[in-house]
């Protein structure tokens, strides 16, 4: 008896979610169809709208389009890929004029890219992706972010000393990042990589501070390592707090990604003395300035722009 | 017909067996010291390196421990991870807010009971197996993490105070590694010195027989996953003071961690059986093995190789001891 009653109370429960997602599910309002001289509908759809900084660069997007007199309209599929597919393939009904992806693989939406394709209207990657049907992708430079750190930090040490990079190579972008400031510190003679080590996620914080105690107990003497460079900024602030609780002095750390955390402990003047902001302004800005050339008729000359970052130091 | 040397043959075999299942993880853990030593004189053993190491186990130690009691009741729980990083989510809010350091704490703490409660309900009273029960529990706790913090680091504003847990000491012993003990201390007492641990014991070993012998089955197993969630959300709250940040997911590889632990433990001393110094064993294993690797300059991959091997070399050591 008492488990028919619980079975029933789940049941409602199960119901009343269900009813409340398909209530809360965005039905994309219905595009004016896209001739010349009309209003240009913009579909921005995204799986990651939950994301600080996804959301920012959307709205950046949204409001420089809007600037341009475009209808902008945004879709949020929180995680699901599935949903993405189907929210693609209902702006592609509605003929809109163009899609624009929000961070999400175009690798994981094919079918929803083919669908556009074959309706030919085109697609655009914000910080996305290259895919069929994608005419452009506009994404940081990795190599450029990994670089300009690798170089601040080699020129903070004086150009020599030994340093330790901080990595996760099975992510692309913090690959790109590890190779290109690999590159930049063989460009200093004196600079010698002594340590490379993989930083796990989740948890990358704690690892990171567990990882640099255990490397500040095996090169114990002040000067064994100079430098620290990591791939984006938790590993950098583990890293900075094992340094402190150490009380080591005359090791310098960067990170990469500007992140509020970073900017707040590179104004602290303790070790961690710079980040590289990935500029998603920037990328909004120059997409809208692409699109509204593609609309007069203007094809981009490459499927692929890469925006700089802009350093963030204590200065 | 068997001979007297032979019968003294076998016996010593299975003596050898015995204590090689009940002792060869730890004899293990033992030599990975000693050959730690050897090959970084000096360093590993330092007072500042086993400093070090204690203050990287404590968190671990503390969800392991309490992870134990659950396992001691046949159960799991899978929404330690998750769970650490709510409750440190919450004490930094609070914090940051304005409450009161202990008032703060003490809400983080009521969180991981209430977290707890509603496992051992679903298990306990609704049925539902723990792996299904606290799997749906974490991915729902991490998800709350993500949406009170909309996926960002909280940081700012967090007052001075909060470093007592997790950045301060008392003599020259870290605060972290003082709760680490206490909880130990605590869990070990329960579980060994109490008719209540005993009767945990009782439902783990046979949860039908304890049913017929009038053990109340389902607040037993109710009360083990309460103190599951109190020991996660106490380890969330040491680990956002040692970072003195609160990160959405920075608690999850607490789960596979502790989990790893109990089962290290379990090959130990006594056998088959969680118990709390077993898996401090377990939890100390694992973390001088990954401080020792790291002082070698092993290179991180093959750190994590070895670690697993040894995982299922203490498993399988202990498994075909028993066997013969």
């Amino acid at each position: 008896m008492k488990h028919r009653l619980i079975h029933a109370l789940l049941l409602v429960a199960l119901v009343l979610s269900l009813a409340a997602c398909t209530a809360v599910a965005p039905t994309a309002p219905a595009g004016e169809a896209g001739g010349a001289g009309q209003t240009k509908t913009v579909a921005v759809v995204t799986p990651y709208m939950a994301n600080a900084t996804t959301k920012y660069a959307i709205e950046q997007f949204e409001k420089y389009g809007k600037a341009k007199g475009w209808n902008v309209t945004v879709t949020d599929t929180n995680a699901d890929f599935n949903l993405l597919v189907s929210r693609i393939e209902d702006a592609v009904t509605q003929k809109v004029d163009a899609i624009v992806l929000g961070m999400g693989d175009p690798a994981q939406m094919t079918k929803g890219l083919e669908a556009a394709q074959a309706a030919g209207i085109p697609v655009f990657g914000l910080d996305a992706g290259n895919g069929p049907g994608v005419v452009l992708n506009i994404t940081s430079d990795n190599g450029q972010l990994g670089r300009e750190t690798a170089r601040y930090l080699a020129e903070a040490i004086g150009g020599k000393g030994n340093v330790v990079m901080f990595t996760h190579d099975p992510h692309p972008g913090v690959r790109a990042r590890a190779e290109a400031a690999a590159a930049e510190f063989a460009n200093y003679p004196e600079i010698t990589v002594i340590e490379k080590k993989h930083i796990e996620v989740p948890g990358p914080v704690d690892f990171a501070r567990s990882v640099t105690q255990d490397l500040l107990t095996a090169y114990p003497n002040d000067g064994d390592i100079a430098g620290i460079w990591a791939g984006w900024d938790e590993p950098a602030l583990g890293a900075t707090q094992a340094i402190e609780a150490a009380e080591r002095s005359g090791i310098v750390v960067v990170g990469i990604d500007g992140t509020d955390f970073a900017r707040a402990e590179i104004a602290k003047g303790g070790p961690f003395i710079a980040s590289i902001a990935q500029d998603f302004d920037g990328m909004a800005k120059q997409l809208a300035d692409i699109i509204e050339a593609y609309f007069n008729g203007e094809k981009p000359a490459s499927d692929s722009v890469q925006i700089p970052g802009v350093m963030v130091t204590r200065e | 017909m068997q001979t007297e040397s032979s019968l003294s043959r076998t016996q010593l075999r299975q003596d050898a067996n015995r204590w090689l299942r009940t002792y060869g993880t730890f004899i293990g853990f033992l030599a990975m010291i000693v050959i730690f030593s050897l090959l970084r004189p000096g360093v590993f053993l330092s007072p500042n390196n086993l400093r070090n190491i204690t203050e990287q186990v404590a968190i671990l130690a503390i969800v392991a421990t309490t992870m134990t009691v659950v396992m001691v009741v046949g159960d799991f729980d899978l929404s330690v991870g998750a769970l650490a990083s709510l409750s440190g989510v919450v004490v930094a809010d609070l914090l940051i807010q304005g409450v009161g350091l202990w008032p703060a704490v003490l809400v983080a703490l009521a969180v991981g009971a209430a977290a707890g409660l509603l496992n051992g309900l679903l298990v306990a009273y609704f049925g539902l197996s723990a792996f299904v029960a606290t799997l749906a529990t974490m991915t729902a706790f991490r998800g709350l993490s993500l949406f009170y913090t909309n996926g960002s680091t909280l940081f700012s504003g967090i007052p001075e105070s909060f470093r007592l847990f997790g950045q301060s000491f008392t003599g020259p012993i870290p605060n972290s590694v003082l709760i680490m003990l206490g909880v130990l201390a605590a869990t070990w007492f329960v579980l060994e010195q109490t008719t209540f641990g005993r009767r945990l014991y009782a439902v783990g070993g046979n949860a039908q027989a304890s049913y017929l012998a009038g053990l109340n089955v389902r607040a037993l197993r109710l009360s083990a996953f309460v103190i599951s969630g109190l020991g996660a959300a106490l380890a969330g709250v040491v680990l956002t003071s040692r970072l003195f940040s609160a990160h959405p997911t920075a608690g999850e590889p607490l789960m596979l961690n502790s989990i790893a632990a109990v089962f290290l433990g379990m090959t130990m001393f006594r056998e088959g059986e969680p118990h709390v110094p077993g898996t401090f064993v377990g939890v100390l294993l694992l973390g001088v093995m990954s401080n020792g690797l790291n002082i070698l300059q092993v290179n991180s991959y093959i750190q994590l190789v070895l670690t697993g091997a040894i995982i299922l070399l203490a498993v399988l050591l202990s498994g075909l001891a028993r066997r013969e």
